[in-house]
C-alpha cells in the first residue's frame, strides 16, 4: 500500500500497529492486550510519534496516547489525521470536550484507557478497516455534546448512544429498545458517521465515510457538505 | 436515640442559616427597608401639615386681608405700597407654597428677607390711623408667611422672625407717638402674632416625629413577625426532615437495640446499607454545592465504595437547578438498587439543559428484587423510573424531563 496509508487493509496480512505512549508500562500492556488477538500485530512502539513512524511507516493503525510529556497531543493528531494515518486516540482524559476534540480533529476513534481489552482490539481492528468503533465513553460524550453546531443526531440514534453508554452491553440495548443487536450498532455507528463533518476536513474523516456509503450505513445525500470531498478521497478499492 | 438522629440533621439543614443568621440581630430595624417605611409615614403626615399651612396662609390673606386693604385703601398714607406690597406678597407666598408642597422649597432666608422688607414698607406705608386695623394686613398675614418660608427647619428661625416683625411693628409704634392704649394694643397684637403660627408650626413637627416613631415601632414588630415565621418554617422542615431520617434509619436501628435483628444475618446488614445510604443521601441533599444531584449521588457512591463494591461513576454536563422533590425522585430509587449490588456498579448521570437522565447498571444475581418500585416503567411526575433484568445485568434508570 506504501504511499496511501489510508487504503483498506485486505487480505490475510495482520493489521500493523504502532504505539506512541510516554509510559513504558502503559505500552507493554497494550502490547499484551493487542498480542491476544492474531489479526494485529505490534510493529514499533515509543514515546514520539515520528521516531515511531519513521521506524513503522506502513502502520495502518496508530494508538496514540494524547497527552505526552505533559502537554497535550491534539496538533500531532490533526496533522497525522491530515496526512491519511489511522489515529486511534487513547487516553486516560475522558472529559467529553477532549473527546469531541479528537474527534474534530481527524481521530477515528477515541478510547479511554480504562475501557479495557475487548474494546481496544475491537476498535483497533474496526480503524484499520476504516469503520466506526464507538466505545461507551465516547458515546457518552456525543449524546451529551453541547455545542450548538453539533450534528443532528435522530431519537434512536441518540436513545442508542445513551443507552450504550449507560449499560456498556449491546445486547441489552438491544432488549430496551425492541430492536436487534445490529440494529443498535447501526445506530450508533451512523450517529459517529455524522460526526464526521465536524471539525477540520481530515483524509481519515473521508475514508471513514466513504466506507459507511459503501457499507451502505449511510446514504451521501445525509452527510451533504462532505459528499464532494469524499468522492474525491474516495480510496480505490 | 432521636437526640443521635438530630445530630445529622440538624447542623446541615441549609434553610436554617439565613434564620440563625437574622435571629442574632437586635430587634431595632436596622436595615435599609426598615428605615424606608417609618420615613414614608412621617412624609405622608408632614405633607398634610404643609397642605394645612399653605391653605392658612393663603386664605387669610386673601379672605381676610385683601377686602380690609380695598376697604381702606383710601385712608392708608402709601396706598399704592400697601397694595403693591399685598400683591407681592400674594404672588411670593403663592410660589413658596406651591414649591414647598412639591417638596423643593424656594431657598428660607431670602424669601424671609423679602418678607421683611415688605413688613417694614407696609408698617411705614399704612399710617398712623391703620396701624392697628385689619387693613395693616401685616400683622395677621405674614407670620403664616413665615411659616412656609423656614418650614421643616427649627423652631428658632421663626421666633427669630417674628421676634423682627415685632421690632419693626414696635419702631412703627413709637414713631407714630407712644400711646399707652397703643402700647397695650402693641402687646396684644405681638401676642396674637406669636401664638398662633408658633403653635401650628411646633405641633406639625412633634406629629411628624410621633408618626415616625410610631412607624418604626410598627416596622420592628413585622420585622419580629418576619422573624418568627421564618423560625418556624425551619424548624418544620428540619422536623420533616427528622422524619424523613427516622424512616430511614430508626427502625433497624431500633431493632438492632432491641436484639430483633442479628448484625450478622445478611438481610439485615443489607436494611443498614440502605438506611445509611439514604442517611448520607439526606445529608448531602442539604449540602450547598454548585451541582447538588451530581453531590447527592457521589455521596451514595461513595458510601457503596466504602463498602467494597467498585463502583464506576460517569457524568456528562451539568445538570440544571432541580428542585429538591425532582432531585430525590431521581436519586432515590437508585440508591436502593446500589445497596444490593454485588460485583460492580456503573453509575452515570447524562445531563441537558431539558434533560437529566441519571442510570444505575450492576451485574444481576439471584435473589430478591432490588429495594425499590417492581420493575417496569413508572412515571412520577416529572420524572420517569425503569427498572429491568435480564439475567445479564439489572438497570434502573431514572429520567426527568423539562
Amino acid at each position: 500500500m506504501g504511499a496511501d496509508p489510508v487504503a483498506a487493509v485486505t487480505g490475510d496480512r495482520p493489521v500493523g500497529v504502532a504505539i506512541v505512549d510516554d509510559h513504558p508500562v502503559v505500552v507493554e500492556g497494550v502490547r499484551a492486550w493487542l498480542a491476544t488477538e492474531p489479526r494485529l500485530t505490534v510493529l514499533a512502539t515509543g514515546d514520539d510519534p515520528d521516531a515511531v513512524l519513521r521506524a513503522a511507516p506502513h502502520a495502518d493503525v496508530i494508538l496514540l496516547d494524547l497527552r505526552l510529556h505533559g502537554r497535550m497531543a491534539l496538533d500531532k493528531l490533526a496533522e497525522l489525521s491530515a496526512a491519511g494515518r489511522r489515529v486511534v486516540v487513547y487516553s486516560e482524559h475522558t472529559d467529553p470536550q477532549t473527546m469531541l476534540a479528537a474527534l474534530d480533529a481527524g481521530a477515528v476513534a477515541f478510547l479511554a484507557k480504562h475501557e479495557g481489552r475487548e474494546h481496544c482490539v475491537e476498535t483497533v481492528l474496526a480503524a484499520a478497516s476504516d469503520r466506526p468503533y464507538v466505545p461507551p465513553a465516547l458515546a457518552g460524550a456525543m449524546v451529551g455534546d453541547p455545542r450548538p453546531d453539533r450534528p443532528m443526531l435522530s431519537d434512536k440514534e441518540r436513545e442508542a448512544l445513551l443507552l450504550w453508554f449507560q449499560s456498556m452491553s449491546k445486547a441489552s440495548v438491544a432488549r430496551r429498545m425492541q430492536i436487534s443487536e445490529h440494529t443498535v450498532k447501526q445506530y450508533v455507528d451512523r450517529a459517529r458517521i455524522k460526526y464526521t463533518r465536524a471539525g477540520r476536513p481530515a483524509a481519515t474523516k473521508a475514508a471513514l465515510l466513504a466506507r459507511a456509503i459503501e457499507d451502505g450505513l449511510v446514504r451521501p445525500e445525509e452527510i451533504g457538505i462532505y459528499r464532494s470531498q469524499a468522492t474525491h478521497d474516495r480510496p480505490t478499492p | 436515640m432521636s437526640a443521635d438522629l438530630n445530630a445529622p440533621a440538624h447542623p446541615t439543614d441549609a434553610s436554617e442559616t439565613p434564620n440563625r443568621a437574622s435571629v442574632s440581630t437586635p430587634r431595632e430595624p436596622d436595615s435599609p427597608a426598615a428605615f424606608a417605611a417609618p420615613a414614608a409615614v412621617a412624609h405622608a403626615s408632614d405633607r398634610g401639615a404643609r397642605i394645612a399651612a399653605v391653605a392658612i396662609a393663603l386664605a387669610w390673606h386673601v379672605a381676610i386681608a385683601l377686602p380690609a386693604v380695598l376697604s381702606a385703601r383710601a385712608e392708608f398714607a402709601a396706598p399704592a405700597v400697601v397694595l403693591g406690597a399685598w400683591i407681592l406678597v400674594a404672588v411670593t407666598g403663592a410660589v413658596a407654597g406651591v414649591r414647598l408642597l412639591q417638596g423643593s422649597p424656594l431657598p428660607p432666608w431670602p424669601l424671609a428677607g423679602l418678607l421683611l422688607v415688605v413688613d417694614a414698607a407696609v408698617f411705614a406705608a399704612a399710617g398712623e390711623r391703620q396701624l392697628f386695623t385689619a387693613a395693616n394686613w401685616v400683622w395677621g398675614t405674614l407670620g403664616w408667611f413665615f411659616v412656609l418660608a423656614v418650614w421643616g427647619r427649627r423652631v428658632v428661625g421663626l421666633i427669630a422672625l417674628l421676634s423682627t416683625h415685632a421690632l419693626i411693628a414696635l419702631v412703627a409704634v413709637l414713631v407714630h407717638g407712644p400711646d399707652p392704649a397703643d402700647v397695650a394694643r402693641y402687646v396684644m397684637y405681638v401676642y396674637g402674632t406669636f401664638s398662633l403660627p408658633v403653635a401650628v408650626f411646633v405641633g406639625s413637627t412633634v406629629i411628624v416625629g410621633l408618626a415616625r416613631e410610631r412607624a418604626a415601632v410598627s416596622a420592628a414588630g413585622h420585622a419580629m413577625a418576619a422573624e418568627r415565621d421564618a423560625a418556624e418554617r425551619g424548624l418544620r422542615e428540619r422536623r420533616d426532615r427528622l422524619a424523613l431520617v427516622s424512616s430511614a434509619a430508626g427502625r433497624v436501628l431500633g431493632d438492632l437495640a432491641g436484639g430483633q435483628a442479628d448484625p450478622d444475618d445478611p438481610e439485615v446488614q443489607r436494611r443498614c446499607m440502605l438506611a445509611a445510604a439514604r442517611l448520607r443521601r439526606l445529608i448531602a441533599e442539604s449540602d450547598d454545592v454548585p451541582d447538588p444531584l451530581l453531590h447527592e449521588l457521589r455521596a451514595a457512591a461513595d458510601l457503596a465504595e466504602r463498602n467494597g463494591l467498585p463502583i464506576d461513576l460517569v457524568t456528562i454536563g451539568t445538570p440544571p437547578p432541580l428542585p429538591v422533590e425532582v432531585r430525590r425522585r431521581l436519586a432515590d430509587p437508585l440508591t436502593g438498587t446500589l445497596a444490593d449490588a454485588r460485583g460492580w456498579a456503573r453509575l452515570t448521570v447524562v445531563s441537558g439543559p431539558d434533560e437529566v437522565v441519571v442510570s444505575l447498571v450492576t451485574p444481576d444475581r439471584e435473589g430478591p428484587e432490588s429495594t425499590g418500585p417492581p420493575p417496569g416503567e413508572h412515571d412520577d411526575g416529572p420524572v420517569q423510573y425503569l427498572y429491568e433484568r435480564d439475567g445479564n445485568i439489572r438497570w434502573a434508570q431514572t429520567r426527568w424531563r423539562r
